[in-house]
């Protein structure tokens, strides 16, 4: 890596901030990211106690997401919490690969990036804008656990303490498995012509590799490790709190940082 | 003289077509200095290469002892790259106010900046508005100004003044001349006339080969030149000049345009020049003293 200045590091990634919160498509994706949630929270969170002690939940879940075993979190006490946890895991991260599509491909094509790399090094452009887009995730994470929190308090009040701890730390989790995402994204922005076809290529690496490496591990079963490369292998693990601390933290920080080690290599290296 | 930037040998390939071709000069600090060529002789190349936006494929470059994208240039050397926009999404005074922070700026002095460089290309009122708002030549003076923030000490214009109507135009040669004592300003163009007015050092690329001149020459191998326009075709002009006490020589180097190679005396041959063309009756429209930039780069005498 080259020189990383932490201010400007810094303003870079508040900049993204404020081209989420004050930009007219920004506001938009927020708008149409409020709607989706707010019908999450109305109905599977407001109904967590029902489905969660519904006998066809865990078939539903079985269905919906596999065999991720969802034994520990039907002993939550906050079920609203047992539910966002679910829905979160796996929207988040396939939401970050729509909102984090346009993280410098954009900028390059319009030459915007000329006058930046004048101002700050192409290592705190690619790191600061993965930052900038982890702090917008971290914000929209925020406020929709606390708005479950808040149903969480409205149906049992002595639940709130116990909540806001648990909501601290599954926003904690939730932001380590949303890194590699977001990672992969600055990566695939480094070579992509369009955000569109940052987005294709992360659908393709998905779908592509799970094939390739489905069909190498039918042959040859020691492939199987390849998986690890796949940001949100342990999601499943995860989901049914089963994952332990090094596949739950450990391998998304790691991927992420190979992400970003290699698009910055490659971005250091490209024209702009 | 303090050097701003050395090449050396430098080169640039893309794929088999060699774009620069074993490229050597330098810059000093002080007046601007020109880069003219035609179109693919590999300008952009060279101003990509000085701002760090592209790696040389060989050779040495430095830009006030540093590589070009250094960390150490930011705030130092700005550019107008050519064909690059603002975000379309901010308001410009948004995105120059984050250029200024970039830089270091504290917020009042950034606010103030934005206003001063704005003001400048004569575009204060726009401040609060976004680039597509704009027309093309108002978002051209836009990104000069981007071009201007702080003290930088190098300034980088690729066809600064392409596209814009002839009045703002003027103005950006305006502006340019008067901030030239501040920064040494590198321009691009394919107008001779404007930078021949600006600028003293020229470098002249063509097919990714450099050469190097000097805008107004009056003398080469210390032989001197005046350079004569006239208004209108008269007959029979080269001879009557040749016949001109001191004159070696006389071409036509374009329609109505005369070089005339003479000797330095006492005499001032530049008014016995002038009372001449009088005396014939010729309306004469210019007189340079030395070589004009276009004919220097591009007339070759038969």
């Amino acid at each position: 890596m080259t020189q990383l200045h932490p201010k400007r590091l810094a303003q870079i990634a508040q900049f993204e901030l404020v081209r989420l919160f004050l930009t007219k498509r920004g506001l938009l994706a927020v708008a149409a990211f409020a709607i989706c949630w707010l019908l999450i929270l109305r109905y599977p969170i407001a109904q967590s106690v029902t489905l969660i002690s519904s006998p066809d939940f865990a078939d539903f879940a079985r269905q919906a997401f596999g065999a991720i075993g969802i034994s520990k979190l039907l002993d939550w006490p906050e079920s609203e919490l047992a539910v966002y946890w679910l829905v979160a895991l796996f929207s988040f991260p396939s939401f970050c690969l729509f909102l984090c599509s346009d993280q410098t491909v954009g900028d390059r094509q319009r030459g915007t990036l000329r006058f930046l790399s004048l101002r700050a090094t192409r290592s705190e452009i690619i790191i600061g804008r993965f930052l900038g887009q982890l702090l917008i995730l971290a914000a929209l994470l925020f406020v929709t656990l606390m708005a479950t929190v808040a149903m969480l308090g409205y149906r049992e009040p002595s639940l709130l303490l116990s909540g806001l701890s648990r909501s601290f730390m599954l926003l904690f989790y939730l932001l380590v498995a949303v890194m590699p995402f977001i990672a992969l994204m600055s990566f695939l922005n480094t070579f992509a012509r369009s955000s569109r076809l940052a987005f294709v290529l992360a659908i393709l690496f998905f779908a592509g590799g799970n094939i390739v490496i489905g069909l190498l591990t039918w042959q040859w079963p020691a492939f199987e490790v390849l998986n690890y490369i796949f940001p949100g292998y342990q999601l499943d693990l995860m989901a049914g709190q089963r994952a332990g601390v090094t596949l739950a933290l450990g391998l998304p920080l790691l991927q992420t940082a190979v992400l970003l080690v290699a698009g910055e290599r490659i971005f250091a290296r490209s024209s702009l | 003289m303090t050097v701003l930037i050395q090449a050396q040998g430098l080169s640039k390939n893309y794929g088999a077509k060699r774009a620069l071709d074993n490229v050597s000069f330098e810059i000093n600090k002080g007046a601007p200095v020109a880069l003219v060529g035609p179109n693919g002789a590999g300008k952009t190349t060279l101003f990509s290469l000085l701002c760090g936006y592209i790696l040389p494929s060989s050779g040495k470059l430095s830009v006030m002892g540093y590589t070009p994208g250094s960390a150490a240039l930011f705030g130092k050397l700005t550019a107008l790259p050519q064909d690059a926009q603002l975000d379309p999404r901010f308001s410009i005074a948004h995105q120059l106010n984050f250029y200024g922070q970039l830089q270091g700026l504290s917020g009042a002095v950034r606010k103030k900046e934005t206003a001063r460089v704005l003001e400048l290309v004569g575009l204060s009122e726009v401040a609060k508005q976004r680039p597509d708002d704009l027309s093309h030549g108002m978002r051209k003076r836009v990104t000069i100004a981007q071009a201007l923030i702080g003290s930088p000490e190098i300034v980088m214009l690729d066809e600064a003044t392409a596209g814009l109507d002839p009045i703002h135009a003027r103005e950006v040669r305006e502006l340019v001349s008067s901030l030239s004592n501040e920064a040494t300003f590198i321009l691009s163009s394919h107008d001779l006339t404007e930078l021949e007015r600006l600028c003293s050092q020229v470098l002249h690329l063509d097919k990714g080969v450099l050469s190097e001149h000097q805008a107004r020459s009056s003398t080469q191998d210390n032989k001197h030149f005046i350079t004569l326009q006239l208004n209108q075709h008269y007959d029979d002009v080269e001879a009557k000049l040749a016949g001109l006490a001191d004159v070696h020589h006389v071409y036509m180097s374009q329609a109505k345009e005369y070089v005339i190679e003479f000797e330095k005396t006492a005499e001032p041959f530049d008014i016995n020049l002038l009372q001449f063309c009088y005396q014939q009756g010729w309306q004469y429209r210019q007189l340079v003293n030395g070589h004009t930039l276009e004919n220097q780069i591009f007339h070759k005498e038969s």
